[in-house]
């Protein structure tokens, strides 16, 4: 049904994810487009979290096949995925403790640096330069995901629940990647705040970065998202533009049934 | 044919003791996942307290105590109900309050209780063997099986009672009901709270059950070998909790098994291979580290205990303590903070007051302390790398700092000197060498020690770097050849420059300063920097940290590197202040107290290591003054103890929780940030 148009940036293939006894991915085919925003619903427990271990590299499917941008990844361990341009934030907000607001965001940075420990103990003017250009692109994005300046010093856990989220936007974003994960970015936020949020997700598709948005409210996603994937008890569901899929009577009874 | 079988025999003596205290760790384990070290020390006080039960009288304290003189069966069995008292005893005190911490916290405090226990007995009873009293079977003609095995009646005895006890552990656990609250527990602890277990009820009855069948062990142990003291639960400690780990910690047949099987393998390796009984512990620990290289969960143990939860290294505040205990702590925590905030200016403050302190103290024996002190800070400066920034508890530290010794004092003397006859002051330069040398070599010892342990967190982690320490240790003893075995190696020259001897006090402590400022500069430098960040990262969160492309594997072994690098390095000039150095200077006694001195300073600072040590060595010199003191030293050790189970209940965060410090390179944020800051 969906039309095979260029090549999709990341594509699952047959994924299927079992847990002992419990299957909690079945059998899951699903593309993203470059450049898409693109929402993965379904109720809770329906393996929408699992799917996104699985895109980056947290959780090796039982079977089936991921192939990003052109090569097939796998095996790579996480690390391995971060560095090809998968970039995630977590459905519970995991900060580094003890960590100011700028060295969090700095971590995603990571990649960017590959100063020898020579040249770091002796400060090498290349070593300065690296660490000077991360940090002004850290405040960058830090007004980017709409922070002050004023908060890169404070210990990041110590922020309120929103400018956490926001931080681990950004600590995301700094490592420049081609698709962005987000897990329930919204959950827990009021009606400002998640429009600034979906304000934001547009700014990063922008700057020609995809999206996989995980969200439950449905005025969002159908506002947001260019395609929808749903999932129930860990299959697919529907797939498509958010308001076939929305008008789906199959989707609407699961979300019903989710109410019950 | 009679060799082997005699040897079987000896093993299944062994095993059955090993097989008894594994149980300890492993029903404690399975209940509240924690690794008690002090086992160890209850498996030993179960032997004293048998032992002084049994005599008409002993010493205490230097008091001769009039005592029931009881026969073994009675002596014993109080002496296993008492030490049960005291293990939930222990447990209501020093673990209890630490249930919902992080791991590291109460694996730090179950250290800091076997130190204690230790030096307490050894502080009743002395640094002497207490002989243990002849029991009437034991003067029976042994049993001889098949013509040629001979087996004492109380082997007999052992074995049979390991026997009784096992099935009566077992059937305890599956007839009554605290028995398989136990053991739901063990299973799913979450379940076991959900469906109403009384948790406390069935930790404290681990505790006793565990302590009780660790003071069997030992006191089955003892009378096997006819003596009692102080020290001699450290081995079989960890050979039990090897046991248990090799069965599968939390298994109890996995901890009959594990025993039996030790027990067997080191009577084979000491009967059949070559030196075998020097080799022996080698053979425990090489079995323990392979062991958690390919199968960490054991033979009939469950992956999943290989965990660790996330979060901060020694948790948040403490919900326990009066307000004036907190209120002091956040001062102390708040100057403390202010000094690491002060950054490099309170850093050459420091080195100011150091200098001066060095040029105006008259004493030479107050300079050989504060030289000691510089030491101690940089070896822990050293550890601090990997346990304080990566969050890796090793205990095998000491094996890096031998590392630097050896290599150095095996150059000078048994090379060049002994076999060359080069005296030291023409080859003086070579001291400077060496440093940077032994810095590399230890860097790479640590990474290859530190490769097998990368899969491994928490308590495994731990136990894993500890039978690496130990090894090294073993081989340091044993390899005769090379390192002058039990006897260490003598005459080490003092430093010297172009000629010059460093020889007196005062100029050590400089030499010793300067080497601790490149030291601290060079750590500060790292944590500064992209790698310190990764380092944080994977205390912190290690999942997280790899999601966002830090590679934990890569960045672990970095933080080894550093860490051997300041060991090997701070080890050379060690050699060379004391001039003499053996086995004994390396014990895992020393990768404890080190540990407890950045604990006790803080845990990821710069300062920290230093102002433990500081406080540790002047107050262990100061406390000589008492006379109490001088006649039990101990005693300071059992203080220093308490001190830090004292800071693990009501300060797991440490002394220095606010002062944390920065992570970017210095000079690097742009002007508008400073001002906001
Ligand atoms: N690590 C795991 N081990 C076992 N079961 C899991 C694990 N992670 C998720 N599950 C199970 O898989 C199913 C899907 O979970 P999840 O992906 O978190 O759902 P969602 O994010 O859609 O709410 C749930 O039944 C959950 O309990
Ligand atoms: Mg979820």
């Amino acid at each position: 049904m969906s039309a095979p148009s260029p090549a999709p940036l990341l594509e699952a293939r047959a994924i299927t994810v079992r847990f002992g006894g419990l299957e909690a991915v079945g059998n899951l085919d699903m593309a993203i487009a470059r450049n898409a925003i693109h929402g993965l619903i379904g109720p809770n427990g329906a393996g929408k979290t699992t799917v996104l271990n699985v895109l980056t590299g947290f959780i090796s499917p039982t079977e089936g096949q991921l192939v990003f941008d052109g090569a097939e990844i796998g095996g790579l361990g996480v690390n391995g995925f971060a560095r090809r341009g998968l970039a995630r934030t977590f459905q519970n907000i995991r900060l580094f403790g003890a960590m100011t607001v700028l060295e969090s965001v700095l971590v995603g940075a990571h990649q960017r640096f590959s100063a020898n420990a020579l040249s770091l103990v002796f400060a090498r003017r290349s070593a300065r330069a690296a660490e000077r250009a991360m940090i002004a692109r850290a405040y960058e994005l830090l007004e980017f995901v709409g922070l002050g300046a004023d908060v890169a010093d404070r210990v990041a856990t110590t922020l309120s629940y929103g400018h956490q989220r926001r931080v681990e936007i950004a600590r995301a974003l700094i490592s420049s990647p081609k698709l962005l994960l987000l897990d329930e970015p919204l959950a827990g936020m009021n009606a400002v705040e998640k429009a600034e949020i979906a304000d934001l997700v547009r700014q990063v598709r922008a700057q020609g970065i995809a999206v996989l948005l995980i969200e439950h409210d449905m005025q969002v996603v159908r506002r947001l998202c260019d395609h929808l994937t749903v999932l129930e008890y860990g299959r697919k569901l529907a797939d498509g533009p958010p308001e076939q899929v929305l008008a789906d009577p199959a989707v609407q009874a699961a979300y019903l049934g989710r109410a019950r | 044919m009679d060799y082997l079988g005699q040897l079987l025999a000896n093993g299944l003596v062994l095993g059955a003791i090993y097989a008894l205290a594994a149980v300890a760790f492993t029903l404690v384990y399975g209940v509240v996942r924690l690794v008690n070290f002090a086992f160890g020390e209850l498996f030993m006080l179960g032997a004293f307290l048998t032992a002084s039960l049994m005599l008409p009288e002993v010493r205490l304290i230097g008091m001769v105590v009039p005592m029931p003189g009881f026969s073994l069966p009675v002596a014993a069995a109080g002496a296993i109900l008492l030490t049960g008292a005291l293990g939930v005893l222990v447990d209501r005190i020093a673990y209890r309050p630490l249930r919902n911490a992080p791991r590291l916290a109460p694996l730090i405090t179950s250290i800091a209780v076997s130190v204690v226990l230790q030096s307490l007995a050894q502080t009743v009873w002395g640094a002497e063997e207490l002989r243990f009293p002849e029991f009437h079977l034991a003067t029976l003609p042994p049993v001889v099986l098949f013509d040629s095995i001979y087996l004492s009646v109380m082997d007999l005895v052992v074995m049979a009672t390991a026997l009784a006890a096992m099935l009566g552990l077992s059937a305890f656990i599956a007839r009554s009901s605290l028995g398989r609250a136990m053991r739901a527990s063990a299973e799913d602890q979450m379940a076991a709270t959900l469906v109403g277990i009384p948790v406390n009820r069935v930790v404290a009855a681990a505790f006793a059950i565990g302590s009780g069948f660790a003071a069997l062990a030992g006191l089955l142990y003892a009378q096997t070998y006819g003596f009692a003291h102080s020290s001699m639960g450290f081995l079989p400690g960890l050979k039990a909790l090897t046991a248990a780990v090799l069965g599968g910690i939390g298994s109890i047949p996995g901890a009959a098994l594990g025993g039996l099987i030790l027990g067997l393998v080191e009577a084979l390796g000491s009967g059949y291979l070559p030196n075998g009984t020097a080799w022996k512990d080698a053979i425990s620990f090489v079995l323990l580290v392979g062991l958690l290289y390919l199968r960490p969960q054991g033979l009939l143990g469950k992956p999943e205990l290989n965990s660790a939860g996330r979060g901060s290294l020694l948790g948040g505040a403490s919900e326990f303590g009066a307000g004036w205990l907190r209120a002091a702590f956040a001062k102390v925590d708040g100057g403390l903070a202010r000094a690491a905030a002060a950054g490099p200016r309170a850093a050459l403050a420091l080195l100011a007051v150091a200098i001066l302190v060095g040029l105006l103290v008259p004493s030479d024996y107050w300079l050989r302390i504060l030289t000691m002190v510089v030491i101690y800070g940089m070896l822990a400066s050293g550890l601090n790398v990997i346990v304080g920034f990566a969050g890796l508890l090793d205990l095998g530290f000491v094996a890096f700092w031998a590392v630097g010794s050896y290599l150095t004092s095996i150059l000078f003397v048994l090379v060049l000197k002994d076999q060359f006859g080069v005296a030291p002051a023409d080859i003086w330069w070579l001291l400077y060498l060496n440093l940077p040398l032994a810095g590399l070599l230890a860097a790479g010892f640590a990474v290859i020690l530190g490769t097998p342990t990368l899969r491994l967190r928490g308590d495994y982690l731990a136990i894993m770097t500890l039978g690496f320490g130990e090894i090294v240790r073993v081989v340091a003893i044993n390899w005769m050849d090379l390192t002058n075995g039990p006897m260490g190696i003598r005459g080490i020259p003092a430093p010297n420059l172009f000629g010059i001897a460093l020889g007196s006090p005062r100029a050590q402590f400089f030499f010793a300063l300067a080497l601790a400022v490149l030291v601290v500069f060079a750590i500060a430098r790292l944590v500064r920097s992209y790698v310190g960040r990764a380092w944080v990262a994977i205390r912190e969160d290690e999942e997280a940290a790899e999601a966002m492309g830090v590679p934990t594997a890569r960045y672990k072994l970095y933080a080894y590197a550093a860490s051997g690098f300041v060991g090997g390095f701070v080890g050379v000039f060690y050699a060379h202040t004391q001039q003499y150095i053996s086995p004994l200077n390396f014990s895992l006694f020393e990768n404890i107290l080190l540990l407890m001195l950045v604990v006790l300073g803080g845990l990821g600072t710069f300062i920290g290591p230093f102002i433990g040590a500081l406080i540790w060595i002047v107050f262990l010199q100061l406390a000589l003054d008492l006379p109490f003191v001088q006649a039990y030293p101990e005693t300071r050790f059992a203080l220093l103890g308490i001190v830090l189970i004292v800071l693990m209940v009501f300060r797991p965060q440490g002394l220095a929780a606010s002062a944390r410090v920065a992570l970017t390179m210095p000079g690097t944020r742009p002007a508008k940030a400073k001002e906001a800051a």
